[in-house]
């Protein structure tokens, strides 16, 4: 059951939302913002409805400092307004949604399942791709694991994105990055479209999800896409000579391959996987197989069935 | 008009429209749910107009990546399906000048298949964006047929009865040609900056710095079409090929008669896109 705080000096209003939603949500009531803080510190609620009242500037400041803190930022806050009260300047009232109290009776139900609902909708994503980022992809995979279903997890990144990224610099190395996220993306949802996961972990790792038995088709089609689209990011000269001239670790000139695209893969069809973790490290234990192989290319874990455990794309 | 106004004007345009008998075929591409990426995308590798849509969404800004897409299959797959689909419900056709517009569109689509063909005698890696930039090199003739169409009509007519080219009767009216309309407009759309080239310089080749090669093919293209008589560019003579671009391709008659033998097949399965119903 979803937990929601209330803060409110008004008896009658406790009692319209008692009388609503105590049936659906586990409710916690506060007579002040003071006195829930250190609830909410401990036990971040899913909900939190505020009463909003003229002359109360404290309320509204404390609200402000915790969804100014990045681990509040997410916790939604549905205010109850009085009939007359209005807001100018939303950066000094940082709330998600509101109900006026006259609509209380018609209104509190949804407004609070919509704020719920959109509040889980909202899900963290990489910044420069959009895509689902790390907690997420862990939670698709957790709740996967969790429901017993049967998937194929791939493990992603790019081979020589380092020399690139020092010989044309870090814009044009994320155009790259942005470039394979929408790849994936329509690579995997042209193969399946329903049931198809695909998460940006951060850099150039990428995981997606999809049946065991389209796994090595996307993953082939992935790789052959890329291998395509990628010379257009090179300069001609540098596209002609297949080739690219950077610096490496130590600080020595020398001469880089082009990008490539390692996948490793995993599925839970014959080993049991219980936590995201541990599926999420047999996939990059995969890719680093695959990176070894040279690049531009695929591995599947088979070791349950045999001692070989790699299959070259 | 002065040229700055002229340009501030064609680059007002967002989209430009195509001919009738592509929209109706292009309804049963969209409702066709198990229409392929492939398919769909050969479909709009055979439309200038289209081909110029997907590429202004691909090098648009939104995708992080302006100005680096030239070929149609590669704005596909990232793009997607849905979004190309969506790009296709909106498009219109024009209203004027249907028949100047249909032989154009025969003659941009015979240009991309030779110039494929010559990309390919080449043994260059790309032969795609070849044949995209030989399919749109007269899109400015689309944007001034459309932005001016009485003014491109009386063009049409003098180049006719003064018997010179349809370029030089552009440059009388307007001061630039097609070919920088067509520049500015596809500079607007942030396509890659080789294609804005192809397109600006297919009249005069050896100006291309950094595409000679793809210049050169798509004006020997423009020109070998216009010989086969496939379309109508505009005009009723053939413009003579330019020497420099000549010696950059160094073709042999075997690689030219292979070429013309090839692309005899090709044109007529292409004419019969343009001019079959649905």
């Amino acid at each position: 059951m979803k937990t929601i705080v209330v803060i409110t000096k008004d008896p009658l209003l406790t009692s319209i939302v008692n009388r609503f939603l105590k049936d659906s949500y586990n409710l916690v009531n506060f007579f002040s913002m003071q006195s829930s803080l250190d609830y909410i510190y401990n036990s971040i609620p899913d909900l939190m409805i505020i009463d909003i009242v003229t002359d109360d500037p404290m309320t509204v400041n404390i609200l402000n400092e915790i969804k100014g803190d990045p681990i509040f930022g997410h916790l939604p806050v549905l205010a109850v307004f009085g009939d007359n009260f209005t807001v100018s300047d939303w950066d000094s009232m940082l709330i998600d949604d509101y109900v006026r109290r006259s609509f209380l009776e018609m209104e509190l139900t949804v407004k609070v399942s919509l704020c719920l609902h959109r509040a889980e909708r909202i899900v963290e994503v990489n910044p420069l791709t959009r895509l689902p980022g790390n907690i997420a992809i862990n939670k698709q995979i957790q709740k996967r694991l969790d429901a017993g279903e049967v998937f194929a997890l791939a493990y992603a990144d790019l081979d020589y994105f380092k020399p690139y990224n020092d010989r044309y610099g870090f814009s044009r190395g994320d155009e790259v990055l942005k470039m394979l996220g929408r790849l994936i993306l329509n690579t995997v949802k042209g193969k399946q479209p329903s049931g198809s996961f695909i998460g940006h972990i951060g850099g150039d790792d990428f995981v997606f999800i999809v049946d065991p038995e389209n796994i090595e088709e996307t993953a082939a089609a992935i790789i052959d896409n890329f291998t395509k689209i990628m010379l257009t990011f090179y300069d001609h000269e540098d596209r002609t000579k297949g080739c690219i001239e950077s610096v490496d670790r130590e600080g020595n000139k020398r001469t880089f391959p082009l990008i490539g695209i390692s996948i490793g893969i995993v599925h839970n069809k014959f080993k049991k996987f219980s936590h995201y973790g541990e599926m999420a490290g047999a996939a990059s234990e995969m890719k680093k197989y695959a990176k070894i192989s040279g690049g531009h290319c695929l591995k599947v874990d088979k070791r349950h069935v045999e001692p070989d455990i790699t299959q070259k794309a | 008009m002065d040229v700055q106004a002229l340009r501030s004007q064609i680059e007002k345009i967002d989209t430009l429209p195509t001919i009738p008998g592509v929209l109706r075929k292009l309804l049963v591409v969209i409702e066709n749910p198990k229409a392929s990426l492939n398919e769909v995308g050969g479909f709009i590798a055979n439309d200038p107009v289209l081909t110029s849509r997907v590429l202004k969404i691909v090098n648009s800004p939104i995708y992080g990546f302006p100005g680096r897409i030239s070929s149609v299959s590669q704005a596909l797959i990232l793009l997607g399906l849905n979004v190309v689909k969506g790009m296709l419900l909106g498009v219109s056709v024009f209203e004027a000048m249907q028949k100047t517009m249909l032989g154009l569109w025969e003659h941009s689509l015979g240009c991309a298949i030779t110039a494929r063909i010559l990309a390919q005698k080449k043994g260059l890696t790309e032969p795609e964006e070849v044949s995209v930039a030989a399919l749109l090199h007269d899109i400015g003739k689309v944007v001034l047929g459309l932005k001016f169409p009485e003014e491109y009509k009386k063009i049409m007519a003098e180049a006719e009865d003064k018997g010179i080219f349809i370029l030089e009767a552009e440059k009388k009216h307007f001061t630039i040609s097609h070919a920088e309309a067509g520049a500015w407009i596809a500079q607007k759309w942030n396509f890659p900056r080789n294609l804005v080239e192809v397109i600006e310089y297919h009249h005069k080749p050896h100006l291309s710095n950094t595409v000679p090669v793809q210049t050169a093919i798509v004006h020997l293209s423009d020109i070998i079409v216009r010989a086969k008589c496939f379309g109508f560019a505009g005009d009723n003579f053939v413009p003579a090929v330019n020497s420099v671009a000549w010696q950059t391709l160094g073709l042999s008659e075997t690689d030219l008669k292979e070429t013309l033998s090839e692309l005899e097949d090709s044109l007529s399965s292409a004419e019969d896109f343009l001019l079959s119903e649905a």
